[in-house]
């Protein structure tokens, strides 16, 4: 009897110590998920969707990868929820391909077709397709200066940069409802759009200009540069004279605009070096920075003064770069990073509401704002090696990372979505992929293409932890989706649409060397500009246009198709896989500025860097010899994307258009009647 | 001269100030800087009062309101109101001018306070591990120098680049990084010389001297801790680029308005009871 007491006061301390212990690892439990341990985890019980945009991201490595053990944390998420191709854009350049993605529906929707736009009635002018800066209306004279005064009763109309993607951005559906949304870097969104209701916010991406009003502009000082200094394109190259060791030189800067005639305004700094200790001090704007060969310096506040007509104090515009000593001697060369507009401070809106990129910057200090952050023009330009690009693409990617602790740090609820533009940018210049193909780099030897093709595959490992750590942090409390835009090909051979054009009796004279310049518009049918358009010299839409609409029209275009879709290369490769034609592919209001055939290329080929702006080449089809080695502008169907989820993928061939309509699934609500895309979810 | 007496001056505000001022060290940012602004305030105050003809200053202002008065009473008459606004404008005048010598009174203490503060708020310590340039300026003649001057590593400090030696400007630079919190002193050899220069590491506030000044009274007053080089030296000075402070009532540059703002307020809210024209 006393046994079984004694067993029983036993069975009683055991229920209750077990009871106590439940307790406290409940506790502990509740505790770490509603404060976070040492990575925080949201308190919020809202419903939380993250997702997670890499640029460029490929199915094909990535399948590879997770095949071999290299993207545990991807495989692991694949495993619990799905993988699949995610269909591109036609054509899948990245401005389009992330429009789909914001419209939840295609082209025309947002009316964004290629990098490139033309005004047809102004000579196919071109411009760039997502944003457009539209030139001042009105102004009043003082002295050396002009001003734009938007008031009654003057109502000028000052230079404004707008937003040209069209239609409805799926965030404003969450935005109506009251569910935050907070976006980091989202491309194809400068200016940001407003939020109506104050729950949607966002720090504009790809389409974000610098200083100078360009996509990035890096200027380069070194001795061998010419006395007359270069500009190319993405850069400036500017000479340095050297005496007792040191030297003066300007930094270009944005236009002084107020001036009747706007010049740069400039900065000079002094450049000042010492061969025996490897280092160079420059002074510029009463700052010193040293640096010594190969360093790169901190992030430099410049204050740009802007001239104002007397008696108006000056305005003042602040910006930011970072300087990087490639050599002292005995060629000095040093680069500095397009100017980008001061996140603490910002001379225009990067973000919505504007303030919040001041709020960010505050917490990480400063950090690139210019859309492309990976200069890759400084590589294709020679002014960086590979290992130089590499080190400025770690140094992008870095302060990403930042920003990514930042926005999950910093999360609560709702839509969260981060953007990675590395994996786009550094396969650009490192991906080369032998055995698709079975193709021969056109520039190096197979194993330094293998060994910069490892720098991509490290990459994919880098943010394959990344994923680990979120899903790690979210996993069972938020629905997690992995999205890439597009993937990759090589980039081996280049073909100049205008020269086919050109040799097809389509566009004339036959000496022409730039359609927008010197080509005969009467005597041209169709011409060829951005990455994938061809478009058709029409009547009543071009300015001078030769093809009558209608019977004209549809015979050209499928004369055309028909011939595109047959070109070889000298090895019998086939060159354009598809031709589309616009009226077929595209459906929406936007569809005014849709080029009328779409080419998407093979693999391994793409459009020539020349066709872009409408130039010739005496070759139509050449190898790519630049360091720009691969692309995604081929035909759709060769460069999808990827899907990863947390949860099971129920569609079977999801596309860029389908994630808006799955996000809002999550938040319970139902598709827009302007998306085409559905839901990758079960309903 | 100018210079001499500066030094003298700043030899005496240096130790009152870092007895009056250490408990900016412990106190948030914020409430020092209001602390300061209120005292200061109401010191300027006093010292006005007694220093001021305080009957002239009353007598000058029941003028001026007297005049106000006759402003809006006989606004038709224009002869009074110019007669009137004449008298404003003297009135005015008066009042700056019995304000003069207190002014001139409270000039240099302020200056000295002023100075003081500075050490404190214009710019912070450097962090362990947070770059810096160190900047000697040698003198016109000593070209030599430029290549001569060495700077000694400690076990706070090391050097991570450098010397850049500009001839040009008899300048020399090293970049710096702290590895120990503290009041270190950087040491410069030239020749059988050592210069010194104070290298403020660690806590969120402490007197960081940014420059050793040359022999000028203007950097001199800038820069009141440390004692100038001599007119002769072949070191003019010695200058630590320390990070800006950020913050809205302490941040550089910041204080300064802050400082002025909350002392005008105190000053004014202080006035009725010390008693005080103005």
């Amino acid at each position: 009897m006393r046994d079984n007491q004694s067993e029983g006061i036993v069975s009683r301390r055991k229920l209750l110590t077990g009871a106590a212990c439940a307790a406290v690892a409940a506790g502990v439990g509740a505790t770490s998920y509603f404060v976070g341990g040492p990575n925080r985890v949201s308190r919020s019980l809202g419903k939380k969707v993250i997702v997670i945009g890499i640029d460029g991201m490929d199915p094909r490595l990535s399948a590879a990868m997770m095949k071999a053990g290299d993207l545990p944390n991807l495989a692991k998420m694949t495993a619990s929820g799905g993988f699949s191709k995610l269909g591109t854009s036609i054509p899948p350049q990245s401005p389009v391909a992330w429009s789909n993605f914001i419209n939840g529906s295609g082209p025309g929707s947002h009316g964004i077709f290629d990098f490139i736009h033309r005004h047809p009635h102004e000579h196919c002018k071109p411009y760039f397709a997502a944003a457009e800066t539209l030139t001042p209306e009105g102004f009043v004279e003082w002295g050396d200066h002009q001003l734009q005064l938007d008031f009654w009763p003057f109502n000028h109309k000052p230079a404004k940069t707008v937003l040209r993607r069209q239609g409805v951005p799926f965030w404003d559906y969450l935005d109506a409802q009251k569910i935050d949304s907070v976006f980091y870097d989202l491309p194809s969104n400068y200016p940001p759009s407003p939020s109506q209701y104050g729950h949607h916010r966002c720090v504009s991406g790809m389409g974000t200009p610098d200083m100078l009003g360009t996509y990035g502009t890096y200027q380069y000082f070194s001795e061998d540069t010419p006395a007359a200094g270069v500009r190319e394109g993405g850069g400036i190259r500017s000479k340095l004279r050297f005496e007792n060791d040191s030297a003066r030189a300007t930094l270009i800067g944005p236009p002084d605009s107020f001036r009747k005639s706007p010049t740069p305004i400039e900065i000079e700094f002094e450049v000042h070096r010492d061969r025996q200790s490897d280092a160079v001090l420059l002074e510029i704007q009463d700052q010193k920075i040293m640096l010594q060969r190969g360093q790169w310096s901190r992030w430099t506040k410049l204050d740009f003064a802007i001239s104002t007509p007397k008696l108006i104090p000056n305005q003042h515009a602040s910006g930011i770069c970072r300087f990087f000593l490639q050599e002292i001697a005995p060629n000095f060369r040093l680069y500095v990073t397009p100017i980008n507009v001061n996140p603490s401070d910002p001379a225009v809106q990067l973000s919505e509401p504007d303030d919040f990129i001041e709020n960010v910057s505050e917490e990480l200090g400063l950090f690139y704002t210019t859309g492309f952050q990976e200069d890759h023009k400084a590589r294709t330009n020679g002014v960086f090696n590979d290992d130089e690009f590499r080190r400025q693409a770690t140094n992008v990617l870095e302060e990403r990372l930042a920003l990514f602790e930042y926005a999950v740090e910093n999360y609560e609820d709702g839509l969260l979505f981060f953007y990675f533009s590395s994996s786009d940018l550094q396969s650009h210049i490192f991906w080369w992929d032998e055995s698709d193909g079975n193709t021969q780099h056109p520039l190096i030897s197979s194993p330094e293409a293998a060994s910069r093709f490892q720098y991509v595959r490290d990459l994919y490992q880098r943010l394959d932890s990344i994923i680990g750590d979120i899903n790690d942090r979210y996993s069972g409390k938020a629905t997690i989706i992995v999205m890439s835009d597009h993937g990759f090909a090589n980039f081996g051979r280049q073909f100049n649409l205008n020269s086919w054009l050109r040799d097809s009796g389509y566009l004339n004279p036959r000496e022409c060397t730039n359609v927008l310049v010197n080509g005969d518009w009467s005597r041209t049918r169709a011409y060829g500009l951005g990455i994938n358009g061809l478009y058709l010299n029409l009547k009543g839409r071009e300015a001078d246009g030769v093809v009558e609409p209608g019977e004209e029209q549809e015979q050209l275009l499928r004369r055309l198709k028909m011939q595109l879709e047959s070109v070889r290369d000298v090895n019998g490769n086939q060159v354009i896989r598809n031709v589309y034609r616009s009226s077929e592919i595209y459906a929406g209001d936007a569809t005014a500025l849709a080029p009328d055939l779409i080419i998407g290329y093979a693999r391994g080929y793409r459009a020539s860097w020349e066709t872009c702006l409408g130039e010739l080449s005496e070759d139509t089809l050449r190898d790519n010899t630049s360091a720009w080695a691969a692309d995604h502008c081929a035909d759709a169907l060769e460069v999808p994307g990827v899907l990863f989820c947390n949860k099971s993928i129920d569609k079977t061939d999801p596309s860029l258009v389908d994630v808006a309509p799955s996000i809002l699934q999550e938040f319970g609500l139902p598709t827009p009647s302007t998306m085409t895309g559905q839901s990758i979810y079960k309903s | 001269m100018l210079t001499q007496i500066a030094v003298s001056l700043n030899s005496i505000a240096n130790p009152i100030g870092q007895v009056l001022l250490a408990p900016i060290e412990w106190l948030p940012g914020w409430l020092s800087a209001t602390l300061i602004g209120v005292v200061t305030g109401v010191l300027m105050l006093v010292v006005f009062k007694y220093t001021s003809n305080q009957s002239a200053i009353k007598r000058t202002r029941d003028q001026i309101k007297a005049n106000m008065l006759a402003l809006s009473l006989f606004k038709d008459d224009l002869g009074v109101s110019l007669r009137s606004q004449g008298r404003l404008l003297t009135g005015a005048l008066r009042l700056i001018l019995h304000a003069l010598i207190p002014l001139a009174v409270l000039m240099i203490p302020m200056i000295l306070i002023l100075g003081q503060m500075s050490l404190w708020y214009q710019a912070r310590p450097l962090r362990i591990g947070e770059e810096s340039v160190v900047t000697v300026q040698l003198a016109d003649e000593s070209t030599d120098a430029v290549q001569a001057i060495t700077l000694n590593t400690n076990d706070a400090v090391e050097v991570i680049a450098g010397p850049v030696r500009v001839s040009s400007k008899n300048m020399v630079c090293w970049k710096v990084m702290p590895i120990r919190d503290g009041q270190h002193q950087l040491e410069f050899k030239i020749g059988g010389e050592t210069s010194l220069k104070e290298f403020v590491v660690g806590g969120a506030f402490e007197p960081t001297s940014q420059k050793r000044p040359a022999w000028d009274w203007n950097e001199v007053v800038m820069h009141p801790r440390e004692t100038p080089f001599a007119p002769d030296s072949i070191v003019q000075s010695i200058e630590v680029t320390y990070p800006q402070r950020d913050a809205l009532t302490a941040g550089t540059n910041n204080w300064v308005i802050y400082w002025f703002v909350i002392s005008m307020v105190a000053a004014f809210v202080a006035k009725p009871f010390l008693n005080v024209n103005l």
